[in-house]
């Protein structure tokens, strides 16, 4: 690793291929990235062998879903409502046949809170590993998905700034229209080989929905509960209101945003 | 940096150092810490509970609760299930029970101190001020299991609360060694009587542990090899850094890391507390701004 490198980092199904997409046009306006080219211009580090990864041209900017690893100096996290998280990632989870098709989204909920539904910790292990250690770094950006929809323009600027790239409001724009999830769904439907979705069902969009509270109309009560219990005040912390578990107020929630759970001491 | 063939084959062979990358199971429980904390006195006292029936040394501590940073991956391979493992990794996902042992910052800058002179990684004449400098920053060789920061805060943020999780302070562990040791003993499920810990208490105490360094030293695989005039087995003191730590150290460690020392309950003596706050608002502030 070269102390120039950028990891784009979050927990899956948060947002990271839109934002990785976005960084391309940002840093390659004249070659459209697409989920033919994506994985050469914005690498994933962990599907690389050594010796492609030390091939590509510095400054890296590089994908990843790991919670923290002290290597990675520079890091762009993405977090995203972990109800939302819960029902993109359900989905995901039967698009590579991971679940079958009669598997509930109750027992799925169960299993994602455990961390037991990919290889990356719980969403609240990794989203927490990272603020504890890097929230006041000048070589860290939180970005949070639901802000990146409401006002793409604005948090890709921020982007762009820590980045250190020169980026006019006209390539801002430009990328973010690139980028739309039309767009998006559209370049899939084309050209669907990227490691994101390779030997996946294909009547199962990697683009789904693309928008913030959609697990409103399609979680269980009981799943919901289930998150919020788990995950209350970190999901307070980053702005995402519980619902139906009651958490603390901002200053009782600020030791608990330390430690996930419970006070400390 | 050793990649290439003598790691890969050392990979085949399972002679790799099982570290990061050790298979882990789901009945394991970890005895973490960032080094220096006490893990090797928690690791006596957890082995004098758990296999009450033989005298604890370093000639048999590697067979009872190994060493994941200093055994292969061939030989934890076949330590016999449940294993009780000691480990100074920053947070990793895979483990499913971790015992944390946590230790004032300041205390251990200065044992780490001590013992780089010992592994002759510094040489005598190494400034305090300089070490501690690098051992905030992560550039020391220490920077391997992430900084004291780095380590503790993963750990606590990700699991602390849980049932499968227990915090400890070393300094509370040498304040009521009693208390805490039942609280661990309640932990790992065993039914321990008084006579019990107190039993296990002496058999770990420091004095004991020092005696057996000297017999054993040579051949623990910690010890062996380094410098013997400088023990591994420290002066197991809290506090030690008031008498010791220059001014300009104190404080580089507490502007790096008071908020999470605070949390700790390592009170500062250069700043206030309460800086989280500031920290947190700075943090959202964007966020208010946009909504």
């Amino acid at each position: 690793m070269f102390d120039d490198d950028t990891f784009i980092v979050s927990f899956p199904k948060s947002g990271n291929t839109w934002t990785r997409f976005l960084i391309a046009h940002l840093l390659h306006p004249e070659e459209p990235a697409t989920f033919g080219n994506i994985d050469r211009l914005i690498p994933e580090s962990e599907g690389l062998t050594r010796s492609q990864f030390a091939r590509i041209p510095r400054p890296r900017v590089m994908k990843s879903h790991e919670y923290f690893d002290a290597r990675l100096q520079k890091v762009i996290y993405i977090v995203r409502d972990p109800r939302d998280v819960a029902v993109s990632q359900f989905h995901f989870s039967r698009k590579r046949r991971r679940i079958a098709d009669d598997y509930s989204i109750e027992q799925f909920v169960t299993r994602f809170v455990a961390g037991e539904t990919c290889d990356y910790g719980s969403w609240g292990e990794n989203v927490a590993s990272w603020l504890v250690t890097r929230q006041n770094s000048s070589d860290f950006l939180l970005l949070r998905y639901e802000d990146m929809v409401a006002r793409t323009d604005a948090e890709l600027t921020r982007v762009a700034s820590f980045l250190g790239v020169p980026a006019t409001p006209d390539l801002i724009a430009q990328s973010v229209e690139r980028c739309s999830a039309d767009q998006m769904r559209k370049l899939e439907g084309t050209k669907a080989t990227a490691s994101v979705t390779k030997n996946t069902r294909q009547d199962i969009p990697f683009v789904r929905a693309a928008g913030s509270g959609g697990w409103k109309t399609s979680l269980p009560e009981k799943s919901v509960v289930e998150l919020e219990t788990a995950w209350a005040p970190l999901m307070t912390w980053l702005g995402y209101e519980p619902a139906l578990v009651k958490t603390g107020t901002a200053s009782e929630t600020r030791i608990q945003a330390f430690a996930p759970g419970a006070p400390v001491r | 940096m050793m990649y290439g063939a003598k790691r890969i084959a050392k990979y085949l062979l399972g002679s790799d150092i099982a570290g990061r990358q050790i298979a882990v199971r789901p009945d394991d429980t970890f005895i973490v810490s960032y080094p220096r904390s006490g893990n090797t006195w928690t690791r006596f006292l957890i082995a004098n509970l758990l296999f009450a029936g033989q005298p604890i040394s370093f000639a048999n501590i590697e067979r009872l609760i190994p060493d994941a940073e200093a055994q292969s991956s061939r030989y934890m391979k076949r330590v016999p299930s449940p294993r009780v493992i000691k480990s100074h990794q920053y947070f990793d996902h895979r483990y499913p029970k971790v015992l944390y042992i946590t230790r004032d910052p300041r205390d251990v800058a200065v044992s780490y101190y001590n013992f780089s002179r010992k592994y002759r990684h510094i040489a005598d004449d190494y400034l305090l001020e300089q070490y501690v400098h690098g051992f905030v920053t992560g550039t020391l060789l220490s920077s391997a299991w992430g900084t004291w920061a780095e380590n503790v805060g993963t750990w606590v943020a990700a699991r602390n609360g849980q049932p499968t999780f227990l915090l400890l302070r070393y300094e509370d562990l040498i304040a009521d060694t009693q208390t805490e040791l039942a609280k661990v003993a309640r932990f790992f499920g065993v039914e321990a009587s008084p006579a019990a810990l107190s039993r296990a208490i002496e058999n770990s105490s420091a004095d004991h542990l020092r005696e057996l360094e000297k017999k054993e030293g040579g051949q623990w695989v910690t010890t062996k090899n380094k410098r013997s005039d400088i023990p591994f087995i420290g002066s197991a003191a809290v506090g030690k850094w008031k008498s010791v730590l220059p001014g300009a150290s104190i404080e580089e460690i507490e502007s790096a890391w008071g908020n999470t020392m605070a949390q700790l309950g390592y009170e500062l003596v250069t700043r206030k507390e309460v800086a989280v706050e500031t920290q947190l608002a700075a943090s959202t502030v964007h966020r208010e701004l946009g909504q």
